[in-house]
């Protein structure tokens, strides 16, 4: 198992500006998540774990600080740049699950696939195993419109796993969810951070939920208020 | 929505370029480049023309005019009748009754008997053009057309002029229509064939230089250039609407193309979360666009191909009489169509996708 950095936040802040006002939402956060690590984060609304997430996920810039991941600084990477890094580096997997209604569970696996240089039979292998590994390669053809919740989910897993990122980041991934497929949603996270590796960052407000990652982080008001290893990785150091 | 009003717009547009294309096609092709037409000096058209039948006999001995396979010189004294004819929709309308020689058919292009035969002189029977056979009462194979309250032909032949000037009249023998309108001492025009370019020279200054003709001898191609004046017209009004018609398709296909971006804001964030660039969503949404489009413009011009079988009247402001025309989907048509198409594809889809490009990642992923 690998034990390196895989992210590392130093003084980071952010701010919004709202007209005339600049309403802080991080304040000089610190923050080092190891290679492999499944870290949650949670803390009521507004106290700033979404905002987290987008820095980290490269989907927003700090207001001043370092947000590194991959040994990668974000804040020194353009617009173009950074959106070429996210397709390389993360995948994402969204509270609402966010498929394309009209494409087809393979083709919304297949669609960050749309952005390398993978032919078309590679990348239907590479769908293949994706949707195998979340347990649905029987529903390629179907619309997400034919698929329950918890199906919706396991399709957004497979979209996120499929270019094998560095890193997997999922806000709320069971806020939508009944118990049971929650507890499928979560079991297939815990698998995929125990047998392939992959570090996942988790927003939630779910304590069960909560419960399966590795180390959870409290966040209130911008800060954070705690940082708990629950179960440590094995070969790693707290 | 968009595709059906793409689609209406499109028709609407090449019906109406589709009728200016047919009366234009219907004056290019009526004059043969050495075929020449004498008027009075001074008449723009032949309804306002008119000379003695006598000067038009001594125009015949010429030298330089050509003459047919059968050594027919190729020479025709034409007198014109306008009266007024019942409509089948039992409207009114002037129509052109073409008092004609023997050369007269040979001096039109693809002119063809296709029903019944010619008429025979003194017995009072015409022959129609088949298109404006359908449009008048009594102007069927057989039927009797009453020309005003003093003139009625039988119909013996119905035929077809290549889509020329000529499918817009009646054509009875010239010594009939004379003695009907006593008008037997007169002509309107003079139609003839010059041998050749030298000859078209020739015959040309000394019709209208010799002191024996006086006339106005003007090539029949340059004589139909001008009669535009109804297509120029049409052509106006047709351009105007279309462009009325395409800035209107353009708003509803930039009205589908907003909504579309507003509703689908979620998955743009999403596309553009997953590592799509700006240019990426702007081509989808612009191509999405022209797709639309085009899929209505391709229907719009399925819808208008059934019009190519009619024809249709309309008002020649020369002659003030009807002209019949067939509708022609040309390639001007074509042209048109395909620019309108585009026009609404892009400029619509344009300013929807620049939107779309210019969302924020975070913001479109927070919209439900």
């Amino acid at each position: 198992m690998a034990d390196g950095l895989a992210i590392e936040l130093r003084a980071v802040t952010k701010q919004y500006k709202r007209d005339e006002f600049t309403v802080p939402v991080l304040e000089s956060l610190d923050l080092v998540v190891r290679e492999g690590e499944f870290l949650a984060l949670m803390g009521p609304s507004g106290s700033g774990k979404t905002t987290l997430l987008n820095l980290i996920a490269g989907l927003d810039y700090a207001s001043s600080g370092e947000v590194i991941v991959h040994g990668q600084d974000l804040g020194r990477l353009s617009e173009g740049q950074i959106t070429r890094w996210r397709a390389n580096n993360v995948g994402f997997i969204f509270q609402l699950y966010n498929l394309i209604p009209v494409l087809t569970a393979f083709e919304n696996v297949e669609l960050p696939l749309l952005l390398t240089n993978l032919n078309r039979k590679r990348r239907r292998e590479n769908v293949m195993t994706a949707l195998r590994a979340v347990g649905l390669s029987e529903r390629e053809d179907h619309y997400p419109r034919q698929l329950s919740g918890g199906q919706e989910q396991r399709v957004a897993i497979a979209r996120a796993i499929v270019t094998d990122p560095y890193l997997l980041v999922a806000d709320e991934p069971t806020g939508d969810l009944d118990r049971k497929s929650a507890e499928e949603i979560l079991n297939l996270l815990e698998q995929l951070n125990s047998e392939f590796d992959k570090t996942i960052i988790m927003v939630t407000h779910d304590p069960i939920a909560a419960q399966k990652a590795h180390r959870l982080l409290h966040l209130d008001k911008g800060q954070l208020i705690g940082d708990v290893v629950q179960v440590p990785r094995l070969g790693a150091a707290s | 929505m968009t595709v059906i009003g793409t689609a209406a717009v499109v028709a609407c547009s090449c019906t109406l370029f589709g009728m200016v294309e047919g009366l234009r096609h219907a004056q290019k092709i009526s004059g043969d480049p050495l075929d020449l037409i004498i008027l009075r000096p001074g008449a723009d058209t032949e309804t306002t023309s008119g000379f003695d039948r006598i000067k038009a006999d001594e125009l015949a001995t010429l030298d330089g005019i050509a003459r047919d396979e059968n050594g027919v010189l190729l020479f025709a004294k034409e007198q014109l009748s306008i009266p007024v004819v019942e409509r089948s929709n039992g409207s009114r309308a002037n129509i052109i009754v073409r008092g004609v020689s023997p050369a007269s058919a040979k001096l039109r292009p693809k002119f063809t008997i296709v029903e019944g035969r010619d008429f025979e002189p003194s017995k009072g029977e015409c022959i129609v053009s088949k298109t404006l056979a359908k449009r008048f009462n009594g102007a069927n194979l057989g039927g009797i057309l009453r020309c005003g309250d003093k003139e009625s032909y039988r119909v013996v032949g119905l035929f077809t002029a290549g889509g020329s000037a000529a499918e817009s009249e009646v054509w009875v023998d010239i010594k009939d229509l004379g003695r009907n309108n006593q008008q037997e001492s007169s002509v309107n025009c003079v139609q003839l064939r010059a041998a050749g370019t030298e000859e078209l020279v020739k015959l040309k200054t000394t019709i209208e230089n010799d002191t024996r003709f006086k006339l106005a001898a003007k090539r029949e191609s340059d004589y139909f250039a001008a009669q535009t004046r109804s297509s120029t017209f049409l052509q106006f009004f047709g351009g105007l609407i279309a462009v009325f018609l395409t800035f209107g398709a353009m708003f509803a296909a930039a009205n589908t193309m907003y909504s579309a971006v507003s509703t689908r804001t979620r998955e743009i964030g999403t596309m553009r979360a997953l590592g799509f660039g700006r240019m990426d969503v702007l081509i989808c949404f612009l191509g999405e666009s022209i797709i639309l489009c085009a899929m209505g413009g391709a229907l719009g011009l399925l819808a208008t191909l059934p019009l190519t079988a009619l024809s249709f009247g309309t008002l020649n402001f020369d002659t003030f009489t009807e002209t019949t025309v067939n509708f022609r989907l040309g390639p001007t048509v074509m042209i048109v169509a395909v620019a309108m198409t585009a026009a609404m594809g892009i400029l619509g889809g344009l300013f929807p996708a620049i939107r779309a490009v210019r969302l924020q990642v975070i913001s479109a992923l927070r919209e439900v």
